[in-house]
């Protein structure tokens, strides 16, 4: 007995000692080769599409173009409101440290995006080289997009990368070869590429786009902090490529200026190129609408929890350029791109002499969720909204809803609870500029009807190209040519078209210079992502303006990011800072 | 073998578990004894015709337990005997038979020898024997059961019973021996005395005798790597929730600080220095021959909470490579192995243990009060919002935590098999509201021996429920440090609406999170001894865990962000199971010993976990967690999974030889696969040598009084860390369609549905990664003098981490994904350092006896080799800090030291300046940790006093970063004069990563001391009843003196970039407490 259990015990021993495994990582919560329900075509070119939107986010790209351009400030309200360690201060102020997040996080969506770029070329060029035409078509547009993305990195700081294989290091460049890569890469496929899939996808018209914005900024990014010098082969190109645009006779001027930012923009003909966005998935986003909106406002009464945040205002300085422009009359008045007035107040509502939350419990007017649209374009004073009882839920009559002068709920301000939000000009970094009320603000995208929080499901495209800008880019290189005739058509020909609200239709200017031009872009394209190029470009970036005094030719360049830096400390002279920084 | 077959055989293994359970509880503990009665009193009937002396003795053989020994002459016997008697005494048949055949009768217990035609004239050898009784207890005056009381030279012996009483017939001129294991024999002369009480005292060379090792035990004497035993009587008294607490302080070159103060909160456990960039420093924890694998059970609190301290016999902290190194790809952080208590031979018994303690905020942080934040937020220049009350928000939002324990133990032992069973409730309640620990425990172990010892069976089961109830610690510490002090608590009986925030006591209400884990450990480990010195063992473990975890926020209406109500319900199972085979040899000779070990083992181990996230829960008062809901395409509900399995497979060996005593030799070998690694890189080897010399046991020193323990140590070893993530040696991609991952690329999508799947790069391959090395060289010294009063080791020790496995940026920003897996070319990370240790006693036998020590670590920590400048890691949290960092590694400098720019005072301009550059500003990892203790008995009374502490390191006060700036205090936030220090400062001023907020971190404290008495059973009439009584206080945290100006400066948010471990940084860490423990301990 005592030996047959001996015995099984070693057996047992023996049995487990065999059980030898080969160590294979068995992964189960993962398909390693992807779960099979993407295509190769789509799902090669979708998530380099998807990633744009994210790289134009706005406390990504979109942020790192806006606070530190003249057009927006972004102070701290207060509270727990836009601190954020100091990085839109800083931005404004272009105090930007390498750890500076604003353009970490600019910097990491990019090159992501460039990435996917290249794991989706890896994907199709060798389909393409098997005959398939989709194939081939959708490689193209990836080409471009990729040169686009390089533009975006060459723009903010100084560099591109060319990276053809995606487990090969990419290769950096700067200045002048970072400008004929670009260029050659676009002139590879203009040619060939789509010439119908706009403004969603990168078509001919958005290849040659890209081409004048290089060739326009070339003087610039072959030497980022001399004084650009803009070459007559670079301005002919410029001609060259927006006559391409405007000759092939695709694209028109959108007679109403705020219909190109709604939320059915996708089908205007003004856009070239621009994200298109369905109101269907989460991440389709409406920031550029609720950031600089009050945080006590809420613009769609169909839904209670979609407000704005006090976000970025434009600055004194920009305001004042409309006002000089248009002297005696008010802007509103005088430039259908300036304002729009969506929200008809009775007259008898309108005067608010003693009237305050305390008392006015009637003082509102009625109506329809379907019929209530905020003001666009650039909004002054007291604002009128939607109001919401005790239990959160907004206050209703009749025919829809309540829309009363809005009460300022955020912040610490005197204004607390007693009084209305009453947007001003002062906005900055003192005590009493930076009350969550200071500012005017940009409605100029439509606070999205889809949009239940006023962040995700926008219906509205993001706009990163219309014939306007060709205009305005084919009018500059003439002007910088000497053709101010020619320029000076061109810059009309954008204010004249705005027509449908005859009244506020800009009229033609009698003359054009580079400052003219320089001002007539901040009104054509405020707050879409090209003032600081502008500024670069017309030697304007080192001016003074609200709480900006520096005046570092090196600050035309943001940082490579400290993280960036660290990562690449193993590789000797591979990723070096930018100069000042 | 595929692994399914080993499943089979796991469960095959455990339907044997439950058979062999049931088995050994019917086994008869305890026998009769027939010992003691003398032959008079034994009677037999005789009825036979014509017997020989033969025929009658077996008829009295077969009526008795006697057994009658004798040889061939007795058979030869022709005397005939003719006897019809009933009921006579055995002793009269003995007499008549020997008179009659010359005989002479020996009794030996039950064993009659019989000497034919002896020399002496006796006849019946009426060998009369003495009862003596008495009782045995140890020196305490505790019973004994189970002690044994031989006849010294005689086979006649007994054992004390439960009450250590013992009776035993001797004759009047017999020694006594008493022995008890674990003290020392003594032999007392009879003397014709009738009643003998004994009392045995410890023998302190027994019992630190063995030392466990990894696969088996070794003599203290024999170990040649540097192993620190703690003993039960030994730990830390107190609440103690896991191991860990048990060990603070209590082993040198072992640092166990406590991150926060949140009953049974995380630890970092850092053996001889941070030897690895990631978060896996964690020590390998063996428990009872069981190795747990440290994934994470779901469990946000320590994982080790499971285990009932109270159970715990003994922990060994192998350090060195020579002891670690048989543990092989998993030593590298060094091994915590972990005895639990046995039944002991022959004693039975039962403890209760019941205490109860009060815990309350050790320190508050000393913001502005009321009164002075009227003031200084004016000064600051805002807007003061005055709601006309005085409130201390600390006070307010912390409370006095109650804790309760009991544990019940049962044990006891026969020769051939041994139970102790227990059984522990323990609650403790954090200082914040809605904090709550709770565990259920259950052990039971057992020991059967069987084929005279040759087989043995070990059993050990632990069974566990954990309910942890957490309170939103973030959100109350940065509530109760930033809140405006004027702002009334209530509000008409409601808590007061804040501004656009969650009051904390409406948090109180809607906020709960609990954990629910059980959790069982299990291992069958039967070995036999196939021939003398020849032992194959097998080890059969499972620990299986389940943990079930709901977060939930109620809804509440008058907050926005709030309306809807939220749950996150995450479900966390894990298992891992052990089949381990080894096979030691065992040869001594007079002067040579050696020990060959070789074995086999393989681990798997499988983590599954479930996260479901909802919104939009109705407000009706019910629970979140309890109630039905429906995803909407509004509030759509989120599934998320992750689900790793992982084997490993070692082969291992050692050799032990001691020579006479006096020189020791040990080499290991293992070879370790994982299928973490990549599949170049599939196995690694982990050789390790050691030698050792005790010298006092040479010549020179045998004769010298002074020296009892003289030592020395060297060892080599190199160890591995294969703490990596799963999966990250494969490339992956997924289809997806989340968030940026697709794209309207017709033109006609309308629906989600009709968007195409992306393909998303989330991992690229690399099949070269492998386990981390380290490389350790040790040489020590350990030495008793004085009769052992003053004993001590010293070590000095080297140890070189290598292939330093790393998350890092690529140098390519160009990158499907942020990071990626990679062993850094060259990398190192030296630790190197000296620890000491020293203990004294004073003389134990007197009224008053007392016991000092301490020890001490010096540990220098460097990277080298690194091919970054910088390898960034710290985390700065809040709202635009994002790619802030704290810390940084980089050669020439210690693990994670500060690097950050420096403050150098506020400009003309109101905005700090900062040092151009960062710059290494001091460690985070103190030079010096040191803790001693000071022990004092006297009489029924005992004092332990425990102190521990820290030198060297910096600490960096992330709350103060976050909170108390000018602005905020503007904002009518509250801050401490830190915010208010330059007056001249701008409110708009950020609070940028600077050493404006690092501060020393060097502390002393009082972590421990006891005050007991052990009451005597006999004073309160219970004696009989009960052995022992003890009672205690205990005082814990009683002081810390810093300089630090947050709650404790022993802290760690631990605040990982990629994975890259952070040291020394608080941030709205839960603060300490100081506790007040009352203790009752009975045995029975």
């Amino acid at each position: 007995m005592k030996n047959k259990i001996i015995i099984a015990l070693f057996g047992i021993g023996l049995l487990t000692n065999i059980s030898c495994t080969d160590l294979e990582e068995e992964v189960i919560d993962e398909s390693l080769e992807g779960s099979g329900q993407a295509e190769a075509i789509s799902g090669a070119i979708a998530p380099a599409y998807g990633q744009i939107a994210w790289t134009w986010r706005h406390t990504n790209y979109y942020g790192l173009q806006l606070i530190p351009a003249d057009e927006a400030i972004l102070p701290y309200r207060g509270g727990t409101d836009w601190y954020d360690n100091g990085k839109f201060l800083d931005a404004h102020s272009h105090d930007i440290a390498p750890s500076n997040d604003l353009v970490g996080s600019s910097w990491n969506e990019v090159t992501r995006n460039i990435s996917r770029t290249i794991t989706a070329i890896e994907v199709l060029q060798p389909l393409a080289e098997a005959g398939d035409t989709q194939a081939e078509g959708a490689l193209y547009e990836m080409i471009a997009l990729r040169a686009y993305l390089n533009m975006l990195t060459l723009d903010s700081w100084g560099l591109a990368f060319r990276k053809e294989v995606s487990g090969e290091l990419s290769e950096i460049l700067r200045g002048q070869e970072a400008i004929d890569y670009i260029e050659s890469e676009l002139l590879s496929v203009v040619d060939i590429i789509n010439t119908s899939r706009g403004p969603g996808r990168i078509t001919q018209a958005a290849v040659w786009g890209f081409l004048a914005r290089l060739s326009l900024n070339a003087a610039v990014y072959r030497d980022p902090y001399g004084t650009p010098d803009f070459t007559t082969e670079d301005m002919n190109n410029v001609i060259e490529y927006t006559d391409n645009i405007i000759d092939s006779g695709m694209f028109s001027l959108s007679p109403e200026y705020f219909e190109l930012f709604n939320d059915e923009n996708h089908d205007n003909p003004e856009l070239i190129f621009a994200l298109d966005q369905r109101g269907v998935m989460n991440n389709e986003h409406s920031r550029w609408a609720y950031w600089s909106l009050a945080g006590s406002w809420y613009p769609r009464p169909e839904h209670p929890s979609a407000d704005g945040t006090d976000g970025p205002a434009i600055t004194s300085d920009f305001y004042q350029t409309w006002v000089d422009a248009y002297g005696d009359v008010d802007p509103a008045q005088a430039d259908a791109r300036f304002y729009q007035e969506n929200q008809m107040i009775p007259a008898e509502l309108q005067d608010l002499t003693g009237v305050s939350p305390e008392n006015d419990e009637d003082h509102y007017y009625c109506v329809s969720a379907d019929d209530f649209e905020i003001n666009r374009g650039i909004i002054r004073g007291v604002i009128w909204g939607p109001r919401k009882d005790e239990n959160g839920a907004f206050y209703t009559c009749d025919e829809g809803y309540r829309i009363y002068p809005v009460i300022q709920r955020k912040g610490n301000g005197p204004d607390r609870d007693v009084d209305y939000v009453n947007h001003n000009l002062q906005v900055d970094f003192t005590n009493q500029g930076r009350l969550h009320k200071n500012g005017y603000r940009v409605s100029k995208y439509q606070f999205s009807r889809t949009s239940p929080n006023g962040n995700n499901y926008s219906s509205v495209d993001l706009v990163l190209m219309r014939l306007a800008e060709i205009y305005l880019m084919r009018a500059e290189a003439k002007l910088r040519t000497g053709d101010n005739a020619g320029a000076l058509a061109d810059v009309n020909t954008v204010r004249t078209s705005r027509t449908a609200r005859p009244a506020q239709t800009p009229e033609a200017l009698p003359a054009i210079d580079l400052e003219i031009l320089f001002r007539e872009r901040g009104f054509e394209l405020y707050w879409e992502g090209f003032r600081r190029g502008d500024q670069i470009r017309f030697g304007h970036y080192e001016d003074t303006w609200t709480e900006k005094t520096d005046d570092n030719v090196y600050h035309r360049l943001f940082p490579i990011p400290q993280d960036a830096i660290d990562g690449a400390s193993n590789v000797a002279g591979y990723l070096e800072q930018n100069e000042g920084y | 073998m595929n692994s399914l077959t080993i499943k089979q055989l796991i469960k095959l293994t455990f339907h044997t578990f439950c058979f062999l359970i049931v088995l050994s509880l019917l086994n008869p503990v305890l026998a009769a004894d027939a010992r003691g009665q003398n032959l008079e009193s034994f009677k037999v009937d005789l009825s036979v015709d014509d017997a020989t002396v033969v025929d009658v003795l077996r008829q009295i053989e077969d009526q008795t337990d006697f057994k009658f020994v004798y040889d061939r002459k007795v058979d030869r016997l022709q005397n005939t005997y003719n006897i019809a008697y009933q009921n006579v005494s055995l002793k009269s048949v003995l007499e008549l038979m020997a008179k009659d055949a010359d005989l002479t009768f020996r009794r030996i217990n039950n064993t009659i020898s019989i000497d034919v035609k002896p020399k002496a004239p006796k006849r019946v050898v009426e060998v009369v024997f003495l009862t003596v009784t008495g009782q045995v207890t140890d020196e305490n005056g505790v019973p004994l059961a189970g002690a044994s009381v031989m006849e010294k030279g005689k086979g006649n012996g007994t054992i004390t019973d439960f009450d250590g009483n013992y009776t035993i017939e001797v004759e009047n001129d017999a020694v006594l021996q008493v022995s008890y294991l674990g003290y020392k024999s003594q032999e007392v002369e009879v003397n014709g005395q009738s009643t003998i009480n004994v009392q045995l005292a410890q023998d302190a060379t027994m019992l630190e005798d063995v030392v466990v090792v990894g696969y088996g035990t070794q003599r203290k004497t024999d170990v040649t790597g540097s192993i620190s035993s703690v003993d039960s009587e030994d730990f830390n008294k107190g609440i103690v929730m896991n191991p860990g607490q048990l060990l603070q302080g209590k082993v040198a070159g072992v640092n166990i600080s406590n991150v926060s103060g949140e009953p049974g909160a995380q630890q970092d456990v850092i053996i001889r220095g941070v030897g690895s960039l990631r978060s896996g420093t964690t020590p390998l924890y063996v428990i009872d021959g069981f190795a747990l694998d440290n994934t994470s059970t779901g469990v946000p609190t320590n994982p080790l909470n499971f285990i009932n301290p109270q159970d715990i016999k003994s922990i060994d902290v192998l350090k060195d490579a020579s002891a670690a190194a048989i543990y092989g790809a998993r030593a590298a952080n060094g091994v915590i192995v972990i005895t639990t208590k046995r039944g002991k031979a022959g004693r039975t018994q039962m403890d209760l243990n019941v205490s109860t303690g009060f815990s309350s905020l050790a320190n508050q942080v000393d913001v502005f009060s009321a009164n002075r934040f009227r003031q200084e937020v004016v000064a600051a220049g805002g807007t003061l919002d005055d709601g006309g009350a005085n409130t201390n928000w600390q006070d307010a939002l912390s409370r006095t935590g109650f804790t309760k324990n009991v544990n019940l133990a049962m044990s006891g032992a026969s020769e051939q098999f041994s139970y102790r069973a227990s059984l522990g409730v323990n609650d403790q309640e954090g200082i914040l509201r809605g904090n709550d620990l709770k565990r259920y425990s259950g052990r039971l172990n057992l020991t059967q021996r069987a084929f005279n010892d040759r087989l043995k069976v070990e059993f050990n089961m632990t069974a566990t429920r954990t309910e942890n109830l957490r309170a939103d610690s973030d959100a109350i510490v940065r509530d109760m440090l930033q809140l405006n002090p004027t702002l009334p608590l209530y509000v008409d009986g409601e808590p007061a609406l804040l501004d656009n925030m969650l009051n904390p006591l409406t948090r109180e209400r809607i906020y709960s999170d609990d954990a629910v884990n059980h959790r069982i450990l299990a291992n069958l480990a039967p070995s036999v001894e196939i021939v003398k010195g020849l032992t194959y063992k097998l080890n059969l473990g499972v620990d299986y865990s389940s943990t079930a975890r709901d977060i939930q926020l109620k809804p509440y209406s008058l907050l926005e962000d709030f309306v809807r109500g939220e749950l996150n319900s995450i479900y966390t199972t894990n298992k891992n199971s052990l089949i381990e085979n080894t096979l030691t040899y065992n040869l001594m000779t007079d002067r040579h010993n050696f020990t060959f070990l070789v074995g086999h083992t393989y681990q798997e181990t499988f983590v599954h976990q479930k996260s479901f996230e909802m919104e939009d829960f109705s407000d009706n008062g019910i629970d979140p967690k309890y109630q039905d809901q429906i995803s909407s395409e509004d509030m759509p509900t989120y599934m998320n999974t992750y689900a790793t399995e992982n084997e490993l497979q070692s082969f291992f060996g050692r050799a032990n030889y001691v020579f006479d005593n006096r020189y020791m030799l040990t080499a290991t070998m293992r070879a370790d696969g994982s299928s973490k690694f990549g599949g170049n890189n599939k196995y690694g080897y982990f050789p390790s040598v050691a030698a050792g010399w005790n010298i006092m046991n040479e010549e020179f020193l045998s004769d010298n009084a002074t020296i009892n323990n003289l030592k020395l140590r060297a060892s080599w070893g190199r160890t591995g860390n294969q703490e990596i993530p799963s999966k990250i040696t494969k490339r992956s991609f997924t289809d997806s369609r989340d968030n940026n991952d697709s794209y309207p690329i017709n033109g006609d999508e309308s629906t989600l549905a009709d968007y195409p799947y992306g393909t998303i790069f989330t991992r690229l391959a690399n099949p070269d990664i492998q386990w981390e090395v380290s490389e350790q060289l040790d040489f020590g010294l350990d030495f008793g003098l004085f009769n052992n009063r003053l004993s001590g080791t010293l070590d000095y020790f080297n140890k070189v981490s290598e292939n330093i496995l790393l998350e890092v940026t690529p140098a390519d920003p160009v990158q499907p994904t942020d990071k990626y897996w990679t062993n850094i070319p060259d990398m190192e990370i030296k630790n190197s350092g000296v620890e000491f240790s020293l203990d004294y006693h004073s003389d134990y036998s007197k009224d008053f006896s007392y016991n000092i020590g301490g020890n001490l670590a010096y540990t220098k920590n460097e990277v080298s080799n690194s091919p970054y400048e910088v390898l960034t890691t710290g985390a700065a949290q809040g709202a635009g800090q994002t790619d802030a960092t704290i810390n940084g590694n980089i050669n020439g400098e210690p693990i994670g030291a500060f690097y950050m720019q420096e403050f150098l005072g506020i400009g003309d301009d109101g905005l700090s300046i900062l040092s151009d550059d960062r710059r290494v500003v001091g460690s985070a990892l103190p030079d010096l940790i040191y803790a001693f203790y000071l022990n004092f008995n006297y009489k029924n009374f005992d004092l332990g006093l425990n102190f521990n502490g820290v030198s060297g390191n910096k600490v960096y006060n992330h709350t103060a970063m976050s909170l108390f700036s000018k602005g905020l205090l503007t904002s009518n936030f509250n801050t401490t004069s830190i915010a208010t220090q330059f007056p001249e400062e701008d409110i708009t001023n950020s609070n940028a990563v600077s050493t404006r907020y690092l501060e020393d971190g060097d502390f002393l404290r009082l972590n421990n001391a006891t005050l007991g008495y052990n009451l005597n059973p006999a004073l309160i009439g219970l004696d009989g009843l009960v052995n022992a009584i003890r009672l205690s206080i205990t005082g814990q945290n009683l002081f810390v003196i810093t300089d630090y100006s947050g709650f404790d400066p022993e802290i760690n948010s631990n605040l990982t970039i990629d994975g890259i471990q952070t040291f020394g940084i608080d941030y709205f860490n839960y603060p300490k407490t100081r506790t007040l423990v009352f203790g009752l301990n009975v045995s029975f």
